[in-house]
């Protein structure tokens, strides 16, 4: 509970640089030495909470160490934080809190895809520079031009995976298992359009909603399609059953998994039954990379179990707005906009991000892992950037 | 494949379908009856009956992880929860019963989110998962074909449990008892029988049902959070009133029917709708034809 605690012992701040700004303005004198307003919304209660407090704890650190290092343009960064609850009306009322209460012009979203949609009008709306950590959705770039995302957005991971599946593992017939939301749609449109010219035949569809835990038809019918693989969308709390469930029936196909997998607590609830599971566009652990490593001591550290992709991004969004306002020589939200479009090889903690295309996606490779021992272990990285191009428009 | 294996197989797949179907009936069955008699006897929605059925998983999955042992975990949540059960009944409905019947259920639905809550401000928004490795429990070997062993567990533990049920209600003295109060309240009172320790009996048995329901359930996921309660609360509902109001026959019938609806829905029209959609459908078309419920006896 952070971000509370942070919020009664800061007011009197607040009101103290109020008056400061005022007088500072009416004397007309140099620019305040303020602090930079990050604003941040994530999933802080509610099923996604396991997530959202990855992605707050991660903001932090980023915020922290940034701070330690001297700050940006002279300025320290404050993080201003607020729980989405993973839904969209709350999204909505938090995004304007930040714009209307607290004067936030650069925002890091840690959504979900349903309310980082929700949320990104808005803020492109107030002219309020945001980087999309995760929120897989292809309308939340749509929202326009000062809307960034950092995470292959759900067709391009889906279209990936079909690559992968055909070129690497070489299966031929799969079963697909979708989860119906935004992001577990998104996903699979990408795979199954995609799919053809690789020539995966897709055996059968299903799917499956997001509060279901028990897959016991799913699994029956996947036992009967008979498959060579298996590809299925989900978070970890329905991927963990689903997976184990599949296993337990004796089904012995690879099962390939989307990005969303990627949690220390899939293998938890699996358990041996996770062994073997492909998770594509996941946290490549193994890198060697000093920062990476940096960031996964301190983080165990802190949370008490270790990062996963989706506190990597942030963490990496954070950077990267740092980068921005840098880059930019300022904290105004066009100049940053302007800047972040011309980002070059910023390396990410996920890898070097190549930079961001006309709609502000990401261009980068995508990295594939299995689980090995319970771990989460290198397996491949797919660099074919046209095979998942992101859209233009 | 030869034909006669292709046969063989299509009959494999229907029966495996079935077994998921009565796999999730018999779940249904036993979160259900516990809210059909305390329907039947004080015609309360007794909403609440979720948090006991994920009380029944939570210390299943903790006792079993601090003693290393999943019976263990079972008996502790056949123990624990009768007593939640009945102390809902003292301390929530009791002093409640001179009101109107909403406000007992309202009352009800502010347990369930208050359990909710605690829940997760006690055992963490992610949930907790079995320590020993429950995967291994899970699967067998029947005849060349692997089975989930837990889905099995469950229709077993359902058949005994209700066999057991009936053999209380129909050949003991205090299930007749029982039986006699929940139809006929102030005759079988007439006949000296205590309608006060009824329902304390009837929150007993019905919160232990719905334990054991929630221990195998957190067995087949290997996950208990805060929101197992949430999915079977609402269907075991539209499954009493598809039971025909408090009887324990008709929701039997119901929770298979509705298990067997959802688990070869899921195959024929699963592409486009999921299990829980499937499922109110199925509700709403047979309460459209039989809006007096299975039973057919209107209780109201």
């Amino acid at each position: 509970m952070l971000h509370r605690k942070w919020k009664t012992s800061t007011r009197p701040m607040n009101l103290l640089m109020g008056v400061a700004a005022v007088a500072l303005s009416l004397a007309m004198a140099q620019p305040a030495r303020a602090e930079i307003k990050i604003g941040f919304q994530a999933p802080l209660t509610g099923f996604a909470a396991t997530d959202g407090k990855s992605a707050e704890i991660a903001a932090e650190m980023a915020i922290e160490n940034i701070n330690n290092a001297g700050g940006v343009i002279g300025e320290k960064l404050r993080l201003i934080a607020y729980d989405d609850q993973a839904k969209s009306d709350q999204a909505i009322f938090t995004a304007n809190k930040l714009i209307g209460e607290d004067g936030v012009k650069l925002v890091v979203n840690g959504s979900y895809s349903a309310s980082g949609r929700a949320a990104a009008p808005i803020f492109q709306n107030a002219g309020v520079t945001t980087i999309v950590a995760y929120g897989v959705h292809p309308d939340i770039t749509l929202a326009g031009d000062h809307i960034f995302r950092l995470v292959h957005l759900g067709p391009p991971q889906g279209r990936a995976t079909a690559l992968f599946v055909a070129k690497d593992l070489k299966l031929k017939n799969v079963s697909t298992i979708t989860m119906d939301n935004d992001y577990g749609q998104a996903t699979m449109d990408g795979f199954l359009e995609a799919s053809p010219k690789y020539g995966i035949k897709v055996i059968n569809k299903y799917s499956y909603s997001l509060k279901d835990r028990q897959f016991g038809s799913i699994v029956a019918s996947v036992k009967r399609d008979n498959p060579d693989g298996i590809y299925a969308t989900g978070y970890f709390f329905t991927a963990g059953p689903l997976v184990a469930q599949l296993r337990a029936a004796g089904i012995k196909a690879p099962i390939i998994g989307s990005q969303a997998f990627d949690s220390q607590k899939f293998i938890e609830i699996a358990g041996p039954a996770a062994e073997g599971t492909y998770i594509v566009d996941s946290l490549d652990r193994d890198r060697n990379d000093a920062a990476l490593q940096k960031f996964f001591a301190e983080f165990t550290k802190r949370a008490g179990y270790p990062p996963e992709s989706v506190a990597s991004v942030v963490y990496s969004a954070v950077k990267l707005m740092a980068d921005g306002i840098k880059r930019a020589g300022s904290a105004d939200p066009t100049k940053v906009k302007d800047a972040l479009a011309e980002t070059k090889n910023f390396p990410m903690l996920e890898g070097t991000l190549i930079g961001f295309n006309s709609l502000h996606e990401i261009i980068m490779p995508i990295s594939v892992n299995v689980i090995e021992d319970g771990k989460f272990k290198f397996f491949a990285k797919l660099g074919d950037l046209d095979a998942f191009a992101p859209p233009e428009k | 494949m030869s034909s006669a294996q292709l046969l063989r197989s299509e009959a494999v797949y229907y029966v495996d379908l079935a077994v998921t179907g009565i796999t999730f009936g018999c779940m249904y069955a036993m979160m259900a009856v516990g809210l059909a008699l305390v329907y039947g006897l004080l015609r309360i929605l007794h909403i609440a009956h979720a948090a006991v059925f994920a009380l029944g998983a939570y210390v299943t999955v903790l006792v079993a992880n601090a003693t290393g042992s999943v019976a263990l975990g079972f008996v502790a949540a056949i123990l624990v929860t009768p007593l939640f059960g009945m102390t809902i009944y003292r301390l929530l409905y009791e002093p409640l019963l001179k009101y109107r019947p909403d406000v007992p259920m309202i009352a009800s639905v502010g347990l369930l989110v208050l359990m909710q809550d605690a829940f997760r401000i006690g055992f963490g928004e992610q949930g907790v998962t079995f320590h020993r490795d429950v995967y291994d429990l899970m699967t067998v070997d029947l005849l060349g074909v692997t089975v989930n062993a837990v889905q099995i567990a469950i229709v077993i533990a359902a058949a005994v449990i209700f066999l057991g049920l009936h053999l209380f209600t129909t050949r003991t003295r205090i299930g007749v008892a029982w039986r006699a109060t929940v139809s006929r309240p102030k005759i079988a009172a007439s006949f000296g029988v205590d309608p006060i320790q009824v329902r304390y009996l009837n929150f007993a048995l019905g919160s232990a049902l719905a334990a054991i329901a929630g221990g195998l359930v957190a067995l087949l996921n290997n996950l208990v959070d805060p929101s197992i309660g949430y999915v079977v609360s609402y269907k075991a509902l539209a499954i009493i009133v598809l039971g025909g109001l408090g009887s324990v026959r008709g929701t039997l019938i119901a929770s298979l029917v509705l298990g067997l609806v959802e688990a070869y829905g899921t195959i024929f029209i699963g592409q486009w709708l999921d299990r829980d959609a499937i499922a109110f459908l199925a509700l709403i078309a047979l309460l459209m034809v039989r809006p007096q419920g299975f039973t057919g006896v209107r209780t109201a």
